[in-house]
């Protein structure tokens, strides 16, 4: 009888390849994703792929335009700044600013959320009840005001911002996390776990964790979104990063001046951040239907 | 002569809190005694909020008992020690699909077990995993397998070969057999028939089907509000039911 | 005279792999006043057969019949409008968990007066909550509660599963249906409030004349209270005919598996002895054999199995198979 069942289900995988048909399926966020990739190498390899300094100021071209435009030169693809400084260059240059501060942030946050969640998760009675109340009250205030607050008494510049971001983001990490383990504690196979002689580092480690890492990465990419936003804003306010760095939302600030006489050092780089979140959260939604139709099959 | 399992005056309580300070106690076992031997199949009848759940749960160690004392071959036991007693007594879970964890592989969860309560190397281990899969009629192929991946019977065979790939002695089915179709369970009930004769395995059967009790067990046991009313061989119990609920239990009055 | 008549009713899923035919020419037929059995194992298509009949089937589902006829009229020809209205009328369905099935936030006084048609209520309309009152008082007095008062002022969840099922017979008798359909309706029940439904329903049956179909996935709990039994495997016809004629001779191997799975049908097993089991499980809908559907799991399946067995017809028991067991004359 069982030869039948082998045959039948030899097109069937495990879980992560089952998410990965699923999320194959949606077009926007195969887009997503795709966009993601390249902000992510970008990040990366950017220094290695600007075609000058982006720091390096040229007095003889300023406010150039685009190369596509009549008075553009094509040695500097999009033009240059007040400073004479490529535009080009500098964007590559601030995505390793704005997308990779963002996820190393959002990770750090995580890993930290993670610790402090499974704390949390894991513990029972009054200490839980206290946990809980307080990161309830961490969650009523937003977290770019919170940021704002942080950095405030920080003090500004990116170190910092990178921290307030990161305080910022845990009490939605913490509360979530605690929640799917509270949810998973509650299930049969845990209580045949333990019958099996399971302890709670085992628990843990071979029930827990496999079966929230789909949430884990939801709300991980919820949070990307968020921090790119944040990094970006507190930029544009003059808190996160200081003057010469090329970081997105700076350089929208730097440009606010000039936004007549060009246009496009506004525009370029709010695109950027524009399609930076626009590919998380596409990422993000195609995840969260994968694994809502994942759990329902 | 010691039984193999003697429990004396169980009584275990819920309280339950009503409002601010008022709490109420349900009583769910209220000095429940009995005793098996081995190679014997003692049922458990009476219906929902008998206790015969919290009796099943008490038993295998995730309940505390209030009161009362269980013995296991004339020892005086704390149950809550799964290591060491879960090569005693193991327990079946009334849904067989969501005992199982979904993301892992079924040969890791069988070598999980291993790893976690026997001191068995990696080789014996793998030995240890597929021989209890063939015990009941399962293939190698299989340790390759997802749980969603088996029908419902297949699931309740899985369920079986992880309570038995400790060599326990008393195996409690809570309803095991309840929720599966007809003729599955006519196969689940052959499996375990033949496995109680072979290797003289003990069951504790909970079951609101009395056709089936009736069937496999050799003692019955009828509870009803935590108390046992009434307990016996089955076949003389089922003849001549002497108390009120066991006769309504079967339908008669 | 029939009062339902189904013939080749074939239900099929759409999916990204394709259709799926989870009922495969399914025939049906009831009289007026007749307590029918349907029974088969999970994924035998029974629950989707009692959707079809009373029409809540979603889109993705194409139904197709030779024949769909309600007291003459062939239902699926009929608008849409029209169809709501003839089943409506007629037809009402109890379901598996009752205490589900009722609303939990309203109480069990005004979801049973709801289900009152005001076609019944004579007089002006200021009588009518009284009358209303007093007809679900009568109402819950049928269906054996007597207790009338504090059932009719409790929430669903107050009440045990029996009287939310017995309620929820009470709301679909209301209207006087032709037909009661009762998916299941014992499994969530204890044992000793099981046989009391059954009673409950067959004595519905024999003062009102309303038929009814009773849907389980075990023979031998519907068995003592059906006229008629039709048997059902992965959305097959496998057998059909009166009850104690099936039981007595079924020539179809898996109806004779069923009743040999059952201790009960066998006196004289001895207890502890091995039970008759087909070998196998039941097959996904996504990977159903060809043919006939048992053909993998069947003890006597030959060549010949791969084709679908059309129904064959002995008196009035109807079977599908190649090879029907031959049984010896009862002696």
């Amino acid at each position: 009888m069982a030869k039948f069942q082998w045959l039948q289900h030899k097109t069937e995988h495990g879980p992560l390849s089952q998410l990965w048909a699923s999320f194959r399926q949606q077009h926007s966020a195969v887009i997503g994703l795709i966009l993601f990739g390249f902000f992510g190498l970008i990040a990366l390899f950017g220094p290695l792929l600007t075609p000058y300094d982006p720091y390096l100021q040229n007095p003889d071209v300023l406010l150039l335009p685009p190369s596509w435009d009549d008075m553009g030169d094509v040695r500097y693809l999009l033009g240059t700044d007040d400073l004479g400084r490529d535009q080009f260059s500098r964007l590559i240059k601030g995505a390793s600013y704005t997308f990779g501060i963002a996820l190393i942030t959002a990770l750090g946050a995580l890993l930290l959320g993670l610790l402090l969640g499974v704390l949390a998760g894991m513990s029972k009675g009054f200490r839980a009840s206290v946990f809980n109340h307080i990161l309830d009250l961490a969650l009523t205030i937003p977290s770019l005001l919170l940021a704002i607050i942080i950095v405030a008494i920080l003090g500004p510049g990116l170190m910092n911002t990178i921290w307030a971001i990161m305080l910022a983001l845990l009490p939605q990490f913490v509360h979530g996390i605690r929640n799917t383990i509270l949810q998973q504690l509650e299930q049969d196979y845990v209580v045949a776990y333990r019958l099996d002689g399971a302890n709670n580092w085992q628990i843990l480690r071979h029930v827990i964790f496999p079966n929230t890492w789909e949430q884990l990465t939801v709300l991980f990419s919820m949070a990307l979104s968020t921090a790119i936003l944040d990094i970006a804003a507190l930029g544009f306010l003059g808190l996160g990063a200081q003057a010469p760095a090329a970081e997105w939302g700076l350089m929208v600030a730097d440009a606010l001046d000039l936004i007549y006489l060009s246009p496009w050092s506004i525009a370029l780089p709010g695109l950027l951040i524009f399609i930076a979140v626009l590919s998380v959260n596409l990422v993000s939604d195609g995840l969260r239907t994968a694994v809502r139709k994942r759990q329902e099959s | 002569m010691s039984h193999l399992l003697e429990v004396v005056d169980l009584s275990k309580s819920y309280r339950k809190q009503q409002g601010l300070f008022r709490q109420t106690t349900v009583t769910a076992l209220d000095q429940v005694s009995f005793s098996m031997n081995a190679g014997e199949t003692l049922a458990v009848v009476g219906e929902t909020g008998s206790g015969k759940s919290t009796l099943a749960k008490v038993l295998v160690g995730i309940e505390q008992p209030d009161q009362g004392e269980i013995r296991l071959a004339g020892q005086s036991v704390t149950l809550s020690h799964y290591r060491k007693y879960n090569h005693v007594i193991r327990y079946m879970f009334q849904d067989a699909e969501r005992a199982l964890n979904p993301s892992q592989k079924v040969g890791a969860m069988l070598d999980d077990v291993l790893r976690f309560s026997t001191v068995l190397d990696e080789k014996q281990r793998q030995q240890k995993v597929l021989q209890s899969l063939q015990q009941v009629g399962l293939l190698d192929e299989h340790i390759s397998f997802y749980p969603h991946m088996f029908s419902a019977g297949q699931q309740q065979r899985l369920a079986l070969a992880r309570a038995l790939i400790l060599d326990p002695k008393i195996l409690i089915l809570d309803e095991a057999l309840t929720v599966l179709d007809p003729t599955l369970r006519a196969q689940i009930v052959n499996l375990l028939l033949e496995l109680q004769q072979q290797r003289s395995l003990s069951y504790l059967l909970i079951s609101k089907n009395l056709r089936l009790v009736r069937h496999i067990s050799d003692y019955c046991l009828v509870m009803q509000h935590g108390k046992v009313v009434e307990s016996g061989p089955t076949e003389q119990l089922l003849l001549q039911p002497q108390h009120p609920h066991t006769k309504k239990l079967m339908g008669l009055s | 005279m029939l009062l339902l008549d189904i013939r080749n009713l074939t239900l099929e899923l759409e999916t990204s792999q394709g259709l799926i035919r989870a009922v495969d020419r399914v025939s049906l037929s009831l009289r007026e006043g007749e307590i029918r059995g349907l029974v088969g194992e999970s994924g035998s298509g029974k629950s989707l057969i009692a959707k079809a009949i009373v029409g809540v089937l979603n889109q993705r589902w194409r139904i197709k019949a030779d024949r769909f006829h309600w007291c003459g009229v062939d239902l699926l020809q009929l608008p849409y409008d029209q169809q709501r209205k003839i089943i409506g009328r007629d037809i009402a369905m109890i379901y598996q968990e009752p205490s589900k099935c009722l609303d939990p936030t309203a109480l069990i006084a005004e979801q049973l007066h709801e289900s009152i048609p005001n076609s019944q209520l004579k007089g002006s309309w200021w009588n009518r909550a009284r009358q209303k009152r007093k007809k679900a008082i009568a109402l819950l007095h049928k269906v054996g509660i007597k207790e009338h008062q504090s059932v009719l002022e409790s929430y669903p969840y107050q009440l045990s599963e029996g009287v939310c099922q017995k309620v929820m017979i009470a709301m679909a008798i209301a209207k006087n249906p032709k037909l009661l359909i009762a998916d299941e309706p014992t499994t969530a029940l204890e044992a000793s409030t099981q046989a009391q439904l059954f009673r409950l329903i067959s004595s519905l049956n024999q003062l009102k004349s309303m038929s009814v179909l009773l849907i389980s996935n075990e023979l031998d709990s519907i068995a003592r209270y059906t006229h008629r039994l039709s048997v059902l495997y992965c959305g097959q016809l496998v057998e059909s005919g009166e009850t104690a004629k099936l039981l007595a001779q079924p020539y179809h191997p898996y109806t004779d598996a069923l009743i040999k799975s059952v201790p009960e049908f066998q006196p004289d097993l001895a207890p502890k002895s091995q039970l008759y089991a087909l070998p196998g499980s039941i097959p996904t809908l996504q990977h159903l054999p060809v043919g006939c559907r048992l053909g993998p799991r069947c003890p006597n399946a030959r060549r010949e199995c791969v084709h679908t067995p059309s129904l064959e017809r002995k008196q009035h028991h109807y079977f599908s198979c190649h090879f029907p067991l031959q049984y010896k004359e009862p002696r």
